[in-house]
C-alpha cells in the first residue's frame, strides 16, 4: 500500500492508546530498567532514549488488553536501524499466550518490518482479520540484525472502536 | 503479600537417606517444605502451592498448585526415598505445572532442593535459567546435602541465569546441629523477599528460639491486631493504676483515717441507690478536692490523657482503701469495679462543680477530641446540672472518654 492512501486511511483512525486497560498489560522477557511503558506510554514514547529492550534474548511477548472491543488498522513500531524488531506476528483475543505456543496457532498477521517502518511510518494490516479485537499480543520474533536484545522506541495503534464510532471522523474519508 | 503460585521441587533421591541433618534429610527437607507451604498460603490466602518429586520413580507432580494446605501435607506423607534426582526435568516440568495454574495474575515461582549431586553442565543449567527468566518465573535454590565440586558453582550459575531483579535467591544450608528449616526460616525464601509472611516467620521463628518473640506481648500485630491492641491497652491501664495507687496511697493515708467511718456509710447508702456508682470515689474525692482540688484534677485529667481507664484506676485505689472498713461494703464495691467500665453514676458532690459552666467547659476544651460546642456535650452539661441521676442514663449512650473527665 501506498504511503498515501496509507495516510488518507488514517484520518478517521484514532490513537487506541487510550482504550488500552493497563491493568492487564503483560509483557514477557522485558527488561526491568526497560519497560514496556518506555514504548507505550504517552510521553515515554515520545522520548527517544527511553525504550523497551528485551532481556533474555531477543524476543518479546507483549500483551495488551483493551477497555472496549475494537478494530484494529494499523500500527507504528519505531526502533533502532539494527536493533529494532523484524519479524512481528500478532494475534487477537488470546489471552496469556506463552512463548512456548506462540507457534501452537496461526498469527491473525505478520508484518516484517522495514527500516521505513522503523522510521515511524505504518504498518497497515490486514482489517479485515482485526474487526473484533479485545486483546492484542505482539510477539516479536527477531530482530534486524539478529542482535541478543531487541530494542523499541515507540509503539502506537491505530484504529476504531466497535461501539463508540466518531461520527465526525466518518465524514472524512474521501479516496478509499 | 504478593499472589504468587509456587511449586516445590523435592530431593527424594538415594542421597537423602543420609543422617547428616537430623534425622535424616529426607525428614529435614520434609519439615522445611511443610513450613513453607504454610507461609505462603498465610502471607496471602489466595496462593497456591504445588509438590512435585525429581527422583524416585520419575518426575511426577505429586499436587497441583492448590491453596488447600491440607491437601500438601497430606500428599507429603508416605513419601519414598530411591532413584535419581533429574534436576533439568524437574525444574521444567515445575514451569510446565505453573504455567497451567488456574489464576493467571499469579507470579510463578520455584522453589528447588537440590540435595544429591548435580550431573548436569553448567550450560545446560544455564539456558534453563534463561528461559526461566524469559517467562518471568522466579527460583529459589536450596542447596543442601552432599558437597559435590562445582555444585555450588553451578547452582549459583543457574541463580545467575533466572535472577531479575533478585526476585530469585539462593540458600546454602551446610550441616549441622540447627534443623534445615530453622535456617530457612531467616531466609528470603521464607520472609517473601522481605516484604510479608514474616508474620508467620517471625511466630516460627519465636516457636524455634523458644523464647520471646520481637513483639510486645507475644502477639504479631499482623496477625491479631484486636487482641494485640487489647494487650497493650490493659498493660497502660495497669501501668496507670499502679501510678495512682502509689500516689494515692501516699496523698490520702492521712485524710482516709479521718473521714474513714463516715465515708463508709455515706458510701453506703448511695450504693443502694445506683449500683454502678462512683459516688464512694466521688464522696472521696469531693472531700480531698475541697482541699486540693486543682492540683487533684490536673493528676487525673493527665491520667485520663494517657488512657481511658485511667480514671478507673483512681476510683478502684480510692474504694479499695475505703472498703477496709466494711467487709459488705468492700463486695458491693469489688461488683461495682466490674461495672464501673461503663460508670456513669451519680455526681451528687461533683454535680457542684460541675454547675460551674465555665469551668467545665474549660476542661472540655482542653481535652483532646472533645468538641465543647457539640450538641451532645452541651445536652449533657445541662442535663447533669439539673438532674445528676438521670442524666447517667444519657451519659450511658454518650462517648465514655469525655463523661470520665467531666466527672473529675
Amino acid at each position: 500500500m501506498s504511503a498515501e492512501s496509507a495516510s488518507a486511511i488514517l484520518k478517521n483512525q484514532v490513537d487506541l492508546l487510550d482504550f488500552v486497560d493497563w491493568s492487564g498489560v503483560e509483557c514477557l522477557n522485558q527488561s526491568t530498567s526497560h519497560s514496556l511503558a518506555n514504548a507505550l506510554k504517552q510521553g515515554y514514547r515520545e522520548d527517544e532514549g527511553l525504550n523497551l529492550e528485551s532481556d533474555a534474548d531477543e524476543q518479546l511477548l507483549i500483551y495488551l488488553p483493551f477497555t472496549q472491543v475494537i478494530k484494529l488498522h494499523s500500527i507504528v513500531i519505531k526502533g533502532t536501524e539494527d536493533e529494532g524488531p523484524k519479524t512481528v506476528k500478532l494475534f487477537t483475543n488470546r489471552e496469556h499466550m506463552g512463548f512456548s505456543n506462540v507457534n501452537d496457532f496461526p498469527p491473525s498477521d505478520t508484518a516484517e518490518l522495514s527500516p521505513d517502518n522503523l522510521k515511524g511510518s505504518p504498518v497497515v494490516l490486514k482489517y479485515v482479520k482485526f474487526q473484533n479485537v479485545r486483546s492484542l499480543t505482539i510477539f516479536v520474533e527477531d530482530n534486524q540484525s539478529g542482535s541478543d536484545v531487541t530494542k523499541i522506541q515507540k509503539i502506537v495503534l491505530y484504529g476504531t472502536t466497535v461501539e463508540t464510532t466518531d461520527m465526525k471522523g466518518l465524514k472524512k474519508i474521501e479516496d478509499h | 503479600m504478593v499472589l504468587e503460585a509456587t511449586m516445590i521441587c523435592i530431593d527424594n533421591s538415594e542421597w537423602m537417606r543420609n543422617g547428616d541433618y537430623s534425622p535424616t534429610r529426607f525428614q529435614a527437607q520434609t519439615d522445611a517444605v511443610n513450613l513453607i507451604c504454610g507461609a505462603k498460603t498465610q502471607s496471602n490466602p489466595e496462593n497456591t502451592v504445588g509438590v512435585m518429586t525429581m527422583a524416585g520413580k520419575g518426575v511426577r507432580v505429586l499436587v497441583t498448585p492448590t491453596s488447600d494446605l491440607g491437601k500438601i501435607l497430606a500428599c507429603m506423607h508416605g513419601l519414598e526415598v530411591g532413584g535419581e534426582c533429574n534436576l533439568a526435568a524437574g525444574i521444567q516440568v515445575a514451569q510446565l505445572a505453573l504455567k497451567h495454574r488456574q489464576n493467571k495474575k499469579q507470579q510463578q515461582r520455584i522453589i528447588v532442593f537440590v540435595g544429591s549431586p548435580v550431573k548436569y553442565d553448567k550450560k545446560v543449567l544455564e539456558m534453563i535459567g534463561r528461559k526461566l527468566k524469559k517467562n518471568s518465573v522466579a527460583l529459589d535454590i536450596v542447596n543442601f546435602g552432599e558437597e559435590d565440586e562445582g555444585k555450588t558453582e553451578k547452582l549459583e550459575a543457574l541463580l545467575a541465569a533466572v535472577n531479575n531483579n533478585d526476585s530469585s535467591h539462593i540458600v546454602h544450608v551446610p550441616t549441622g546441629p540447627n534443623a534445615l528449616s530453622d535456617v530457612l526460616i531467616s531466609t528470603p525464601i521464607f520472609t517473601g523477599d522481605g516484604e510479608g509472611g514474616s508474620g508467620f516467620a517471625a511466630a516460627a521463628a519465636a516457636a524455634a528460639a523458644g523464647g520471646v518473640s520481637g513483639f510486645d506481648f507475644g502477639v504479631d500485630p499482623n496477625l491479631d491486631p484486636e487482641l494485640a491492641l487489647a494487650l497493650r491497652v490493659s498493660m497502660e491501664e495497669e501501668r496507670a493504676r499502679q501510678e495512682a495507687a502509689a500516689k494515692k496511697a501516699a496523698e490520702e493515708a492521712a485524710k482516709q483515717e479521718k473521714g474513714g467511718e463516715q465515708q463508709s456509710t455515706s458510701q453506703d447508702a448511695t450504693m443502694t441507690e445506683n449500683v454502678s456508682a462512683a459516688a464512694p470515689e466521688a464522696e472521696n474525692k469531693t472531700s480531698d478536692l475541697m482541699d486540693d482540688e486543682n492540683a487533684l484534677l490536673q493528676q487525673a485529667l493527665a491520667m485520663s490523657m494517657d488512657g481511658p481507664a485511667a480514671s478507673l484506676a483512681v476510683r478502684d485505689t480510692d474504694m479499695s482503701e475505703a472498703a477496709a472498713d466494711d467487709q459488705d461494703l468492700a463486695l458491693a464495691l469489688q461488683l461495682s469495679v466490674q461495672d464501673s467500665t461503663k460508670d456513669q453514676g451519680s455526681e451528687t458532690d461533683m454535680s457542684k462543680l460541675l454547675a460551674d459552666q465555665s469551668f467545665v467547659s474549660s476542661i472540655l476544651a482542653s481535652l483532646p477530641g472533645v468538641d465543647p460546642n457539640d450538641p451532645s456535650v452541651k445536652d449533657l452539661l445541662a442535663s447533669m446540672q439539673s438532674q445528676p441521676e438521670a442524666s447517667s442514663d444519657q451519659k450511658k449512650d454518650e462517648d465514655k472518654a469525655p463523661n470520665e473527665e467531666e466527672k473529675k
